[in-house]
């Protein structure tokens, strides 16, 4: 008999997983078809306006100035579509969290999804995963950020200059100007080692007889995980992938947070993106009330 | 009205209930029972009524998690930001809650049978104190059942849970009984209110709400989060069932992430363990660098000992626990 379960069991899992199978297959087909549709609908209307007018950048130029018009002309409709897109949502996050939940990560999609957030108007980013791969290739993340920022936003990206807050000991610790987006990689240790470290600190204090244990409030321990006092609570995480938990993300700091998930990172698309924020702008807040 | 529900689970519930046993089974699950506002306006009726539906729908998920072999729930029942709402529904929630536990300590002998031990975590100092004389007895006249665990978070935060716990460690520290370099991400687990018990294996929020309210921030770092669009009045074992076959879907993955965080955890000790014993050599030694056997000798016996200072501290802080409660019920019976 309880051969008999196991193997309805077995069967049951094999169909939710042929279920999801197909639910992202026509989700891809769906996009590539809207995509190339909306592509050429784009072709067809900068095309004329690029050959007609810019006589400047035609100067400048020594290859193809057209294309290069067209492409300078197409960042400029993107940034104003998003930057519209960000106005009339809701509510928009001043920070969202993108967690990655897949093995390998893709440096060019997460990329995306940054610029994407910048675009739309969103002050501070933050990128984990819970393998501190990121947080590894720190480097090479920025790299791929602003090269994306020079593709998707075009000359003017300079507008969105990203500050990237990697290292909490980093002692060039910029500190971050209000009107300028944000991204900040996080990984385990941010979680609850830096919680952790946070108790040593006070526990320290304490054994030096500088501090009574009874003057440990939820206060003063939010000090102290907030190193940078600007960085806010993420209001929003986009999760990407099949695992359905957080695997470690800032515990402290996701309490009231809103989750939302999105299948996958590779190839993902803007309108994923846009999706998961108009999501996020319908949930109401009750704080306890 | 009662805690506990003895039905038996129906024909086609018992076979769904033995297919899901063939695959891994949480032995942990944490609820956020929302929803029952939402429902009693839905329903038109009056929000304390909601909130009673509320209370039996918990009774009957303990009757279903029993079938199902769900040896732990905790659920979180009034949250620390909930005393925001008017004076009147928190007085209703007060009163309600005087109400269950009376009727639990009425239901003793059934406890006993099935072995149910209730367990209440919060900062119930916040609580008025006849509820927590209530609370405490409660809590001790089931304390010695072990066959399931009920947790109920009362006036609690993870924020607050996880400051507190600091504040035991700095207490230790304090009283001389542990280091502060002994403070550690497994101290600090076993410093915190649901230190009795193991961390949840799945997190179910109904109401269609994706947020975790500061429920058990620490404890769910991998744990499976389900969030249902049901609201928790209307809760049934249907959906009980998706959130277990979600839970199984993502078991193999979840699993390898603790296990690498275990990994992780132990090494650090291990760092933070040699650093300790390095530093001591430095300053006790001789001037010559020790050798690898002193040196080996030397982490061993620094282990053992911040183990022993750490069992010792750890004693101490279920002593004050117990004395809190046994303290209550005294003062009851005195009065």
């Amino acid at each position: 008999m309880a051969l008999l379960y196991g193997l309805i069991w077995r069967l049951l899992l094999i169909l939710v997983h042929i279920n999801r199978a197909l639910v992202s297959w026509v989700r891809v087909r769906l996009r590539s078809w809207k995509g190339r549709l909306w592509e050429r609908a784009i072709a067809a209307l900068l095309l004329p306006l690029a050959l007609a007018g810019f006589p400047d950048h035609q100067k400048k130029l020594n290859h193809n100035p057209d294309a290069n018009a067209v492409t300078g002309n197409r960042a400029a409709s993107r940034r104003s579509r998003w930057l519209s897109d960000g106005r009339s949502l809701e509510k928009l996050p001043v920070h969202v969290g993108l967690l990655v939940a897949e093995e390998e990560p893709s440096y060019t999609d997460i990329a995306n999804l940054v610029v994407w957030c910048m675009a739309v108007g969103i002050s501070y980013v933050s990128v984990y995963d819970n393998h501190g791969i990121f947080r590894k290739n720190n480097s090479r993340m920025l790299e791929e950020v602003v090269r994306q920022q020079q593709d998707l936003l075009g000359v003017d990206g300079s507008k969105y200059n990203v500050e990237v807050l990697s290292n909490s000991c980093d002692k060039h610790q910029h500190y971050v100007v209000s009107c300028r987006p944000t991204v900040k990689v996080l990984s385990p240790e941010d979680g609850k080692q830096s919680i952790v470290q946070a108790a040593q600190q006070l526990c320290r204090a304490v054994e030096n007889k500088e501090r009574s244990s009874k003057d440990i409030s939820v206060s003063m321990l939010d000090v102290l995980l907030r190193e940078s006092k600007n960085f806010p609570d993420p209001e929003l995480v986009v999760k990407f992938g099949p695992v359905d938990s957080t695997l470690g993300f800032l515990p402290w700091h996701i309490r009231l947070t809103e989750f939302i998930s999105i299948p996958s990172h590779r190839n993902v698309s803007y309108e994923d993106l846009l999706n998961a924020l108009q999501q996020y702008g319908s949930c109401q807040q009750r704080l306890g009330q | 009205m009662s805690w506990i529900k003895e039905d038996e689970l129906n024909l086609l519930e018992k076979i769904s209930a033995n297919v899901l046993k063939a695959g891994p089974m949480p032995k942990h699950v944490a609820f956020i029972m929302d929803g029952n506002r939402r429902f009693a306006r839905k329903k038109h009726m009056e929000r304390q009524e909601g909130h009673m539906q509320g209370f039996n729908k918990l009774a009957e998920t303990l009757r279903w998690c029993k079938h199902l072999n769900i040896q732990e729930v905790t659920v979180y029942a009034f949250s620390i930001e909930n005393f925001k709402r008017t004076k009147d529904e928190v007085d209703g929630l007060m009163e309600l809650a005087k109400q269950k536990f009376l009727k639990l300590l009425d239901e003793r002998e059934n406890l006993e049978k099935h072995g149910v031990c209730v367990r209440v975590l919060g900062d119930l100092e916040m609580l008025p104190l006849d509820l927590q004389e209530l609370i405490a007895k409660a809590v001790i006249t089931t304390k010695s059942h072990n066959k399931c665990f009920l947790n109920v978070c009362f006036a609690y935060t993870s924020r607050y849970e996880i400051t507190n716990a600091v504040r035991e460690m700095a207490w230790g520290v304090e009283k001389g009984l542990i280091r502060a370099s002994d403070v550690s991400e497994a101290l600090l687990s076993e410093c915190l209110y649901s230190s009795n018990s193991p961390n949840p294996d799945l997190l179910i929020r109904t109401s269609g709400e994706v947020r975790l309210s500061d429920f058990l921030l620490w404890q769910t770092s991998h744990s499976c989060l389900v969030f249902q669009s049901v609201l928790w009045p209307e809760y049934s074992f249907w959906n009980l069932c998706e959130a277990i076959l979600q839970y199984q879907l993502n078991y193999k993955s979840i699993q390898k992430a603790r296990d690498l965080h275990q990994e992780h955890q132990a090494l650090l000790q291990l760092e933070a363990d040699r650093a300790c014993v390095a530093e001591h050599l430095q300053h006790h030694g001789n001037g010559k660098p020790a050798d690898a056997q002193r040196r080996q000798e030397a982490l061993l016996h620094y282990t053992t000992c911040r183990e022993e200072r750490i069992q010792d501290f750890l004693e101490a802080l279920k002593h004050k626990r117990d004395s809190y409660f046994s303290d209550l019920c005294s003062k009851d019976v005195l009065a």
